[in-house]
């Protein structure tokens, strides 16, 4: 029998990575049908004038990747270990970790456990509760041939979370997920598929961090399927960081019952070229879905990222906020689309992309769309790209304040408000350390003393130690006149 | 002896067009001078060339502050200096609070006369820097806030976002007493002001002022001038300046407008109308 992890992807491949892992017959034929979507779709292209990405992850050569990777179970390694004490938050519900292509960790509180709550790998799930791995696992949510890379991720998925929260489970603290990925030469596959029972709630925080060896190459290749049933509320939240030479191809969507919502807030750091696609198939009536997403790309990254908001059904409601910076030769496409469908009545549907370039060879293309087929809608888009205001900078500087660090108190500014959105403290605070750590020039303190700041100020709100002038704060008010 | 600032001759372009012709001035620590003219007469301009904007390009002459010729520095280091521009248009910048702002500026003006982050770093390592630790900076601007009698509302917002005219000119009274300049332009601080608002901001400046600040106060109404008392007052027209005298020449310009100021040889140049 050849060797599990050897490389390149073939039907054989397939058998033998649902043999090892000891699968039912089921899950061997949805694998086997996925390897022939994935033989018998075409890589998609970009559009005409386009920025490349897609073309050249197609000419990427995946043979030469090992679809699986055997890891030892037990010690984490120190450097997992570091990024993991990073993520933590002291009020958390759950922890659960991938390394490579298998879940190494897991824990949950026992309170959840008694509420019925799941948390598991998606090996165990697919051997313990096969009807809903059958029923939900890129069924409705990410079919198997909506590209050719999803295809192929249902072929050799492995490793993976199931969360199932059951009807009327609330859980408060967020449960955190981690993908590390350090194999040179691996295709690494993870799958989240989270199913959010009537009236419940759950916050899910998913991270990707990677230390493949830097002349290496690596792929991952991830889907996240999120299910928010009647009245369930789902908050996603996922931090890419991986390593500039880590190919990475995901895809997001969600798929809402009547008054289900989800909000996806993404954060896109890292990798070497990133194809993306995320959505929102709001399905139900009066659902509700909101994206929330940040990109930082320098040196030769490229992004291609995806949105659509499906409006197919009554009253439901959209926000995709995106907003991202660019430096270096980096370059991003952003197509977002608002897709109404007929009968979708009394939709709400916003769209708004923001990229700021750094570089004079930096390249952004952001562009919305918009597809109406109801007559009783409210839907704007909008998308901007441009350069730092040469006035803003000159004013920061003539307060003493060197150019660059001028440069970036602008750029964190301009993601401020996208920040501000992101509902858990630890990822805001991370990342807005990630962007000020991305800029050239930063003083080592710089990125603490700035997000501390924030953070305190934040916190401590406005009035605190107020200054009450005398009398009615009103009475000293200016009145501006016009001449 | 105080700080000066000298400036000899100075000559600036805009996109090719000349705008500056020939300025000379002297401010020091502890003076007030008024600087007025008609519009276009090249006022902003001077403020923004005094501060190194990138927009204008100095063609001739020359600028010193406290004996050094600062031509060649840049915006930030010349602020490092103590120099300070009070904005006619003062930008907003979303996203950034005020507070942050006011402790980063602070802590740079007070890092002194360097030049800093220019040129690569051989050692590829990060600097430390000098901070202020945040309940000093807190004390200190609330003091100043108190001595200008600014809301507190003030420094959590982000930077001139969504401020009013009043309140935009206000803030950068309060960067000015904060940062504490030893000569500071202010840049037509008066327009778009009402009487109560002009009469506020005024009081503002006057709690300033003493013999360690050194004032040039841009303006073309002589209104300013009723709050805050000059010792000197300078004309501009056509990017020079035309006459000096103390504020009496404000009462007289009151009366008579500046027309009978334009200079004979300023009538036209190269057979154009000069109307920079």
């Amino acid at each position: 029998m050849l060797n599990i992890s050897a490389p390149g992807f073939s039907r054989e491949a397939v058998v033998r990575l649902s043999r090892h892992k000891g699968e039912p017959e089921w899950m061997l034929q949805k694998r086997l049908q996925a390897w022939e979507s994935y033989q018998r779709l075409a890589a998609p292209l970009g559009r005409r004038g386009d920025l490349g990405t897609r073309r050249t992850l197609a000419n990427f050569n995946f043979q030469q990747l090992q679809p699986y990777i055997s890891t030892e179970q037990g010690k984490l390694s120190p450097a997992i270990e570091e990024s993991l004490q990073n993520a933590l938050v002291n009020e958390r519900s759950g922890l659960i970790i991938q390394h490579n292509s298998a879940v190494v960790h897991i824990e949950l509180s026992e309170e959840l456990k008694q509420q019925g709550v799941i948390l598991t790998d998606l090996d165990t799930a697919v051997r313990e509760y096969p009807e809903m791995v059958q029923q939900y696992f890129m069924t409705e949510c990410v079919p198997v041939e909506s590209s050719k890379y999803t295809a192929l991720h249902a072929a050799f998925w492995s490793g993976g979370f199931f969360l199932y929260v059951p009807q009327g489970v609330e859980i408060e603290a967020p449960l955190l997920a981690q993908v590390w990925l350090d194999a040179a030469n691996a295709a690494v596959f993870t799958h989240t598929l989270i199913i959010a029972e009537d009236m419940s709630s759950v916050r899910f925080v998913q991270e990707y961090t990677s230390g493949v060896p830097a002349e290496q190459q690596a792929l991952l290749s991830d889907v996240i399927e999120v299910y928010a049933k009647s009245v369930a509320r789902v908050e996603f939240s996922n931090l890419q960081d991986l390593g500039q030479n880590v190919w990475h191809i995901t895809n997001k969507n969600s798929r809402h019952s009547s008054d289900g919502s989800v909000t996806f807030v993404i954060a896109d750091l890292g990798s070497k070229l990133m194809l993306e696609t995320i959505g929102a198939g709001l399905v139900g009536n009066g659902s509700a879905g909101e994206l929330v997403g940040v990109f930082f790309t320098d040196h030769d990254q490229r992004f291609s990222i995806e949105s659509l908001s499906l409006h197919d059904a009554l009253s439901t409601n959209a926000e995709t906020l995106v907003k991202g910076v660019l430096t270096d030769q980096s370059r991003v496409e952003f197509d977002g689309m608002i897709r109404i469908k007929p009968g979708a009545q009394q939709t709400a549907s916003f769209l708004s992309a923001h990229g700021l370039l750094l570089s004079k060879k930096a390249r952004a293309e952001l562009i919305p769309g918009l597809e109406i087929a109801a007559n009783e809608v409210s839907a704007s888009h909008g998308a901007t790209t441009g350069q730092i205001d040469e006035e803003q900078l000159f004013y920061l500087m003539v307060r003493g304040i060197p150019k660059e660090e001028a440069e970036r108190i602008i750029v964190q500014g301009f993601f401020e408000p996208v920040l501000q959105r992101i509902p858990l403290e630890n990822l805001r605070v991370r990342l807005r350390r990630s962007i000020v750590r991305r800029m050239r020039g930063a003083y080592e303190t710089e990125a603490d003393t700035w997000v501390d700041a924030q953070e305190r100020w934040e916190i401590e709100g406005v009035d605190e130690g107020a200054i009450h002038l005398d009398g009615n704060p009103k009475d000293d008010e200016i009145k501006l006149m016009e001449y | 002896m105080g700080s000066e600032l000298i400036i000899k001759n100075l000559h600036a372009n805009i996109e090719g067009k000349p705008i500056l012709r020939g300025v000379n001035l002297t401010v020091r620590q502890g003076e007030i001078h008024a600087l007025m003219g008609p519009n276009g007469s090249g006022k902003s301009t001077l403020a923004n060339v005094i501060m190194g904007n990138p927009k204008y390009e100095v063609t001739e002459g020359e600028i010193w502050f406290k004996g050094e010729n600062i031509l060649e520095y840049s915006p930030d280091r010349r602020a490092r200096m103590r120099l300070f521009l009070a904005f006619q248009y003062p930008m907003s910048i979303p996203g950034v609070s005020v507070a942050n702002f006011l402790r980063r500026s602070l802590e740079a003006v007070r890092e002194g006369n360097r030049p800093l982050e220019e040129g690569e770093n051989p050692s590829g390592r990060m600097q430390k820097r000098k901070t202020i630790p945040p309940a000093e900076f807190r004390k200190l601007l609330q003091e100043k806030m108190k001595l200008l009698r600014v809301d507190n509302s003030f420094i959590n917002r982000s930077i001139n976002d969504g401020f009013s005219g009043g309140e935009k000119k206000r803030a950068e009274i309060l960067q000015m007493a904060l940062l504490e300049p030893e000569i500071a332009i202010m840049d037509e601080t008066d327009s778009g002001l009402d009487i109560d608002a002009l009469k506020i901001v005024s009081e503002s400046v006057n709690a300033l002022t003493g013999p360690n600040l050194g004032i040039l106060l841009i303006t073309h109404y002589k209104r300013i001038l009723d709050y805050i008392r000059p010792d000197y007052v300078h004309v501009m027209f056509n990017g020079r300046v035309v006459k000096s005298g103390d504020s009496a020449l404000a009462q007289e310009l009151e009366e008579k407008g500046y027309e009978w100021l334009k200079p004979e040889d300023e009538e036209s140049e190269n057979g154009e109308p000069v109307n920079a």
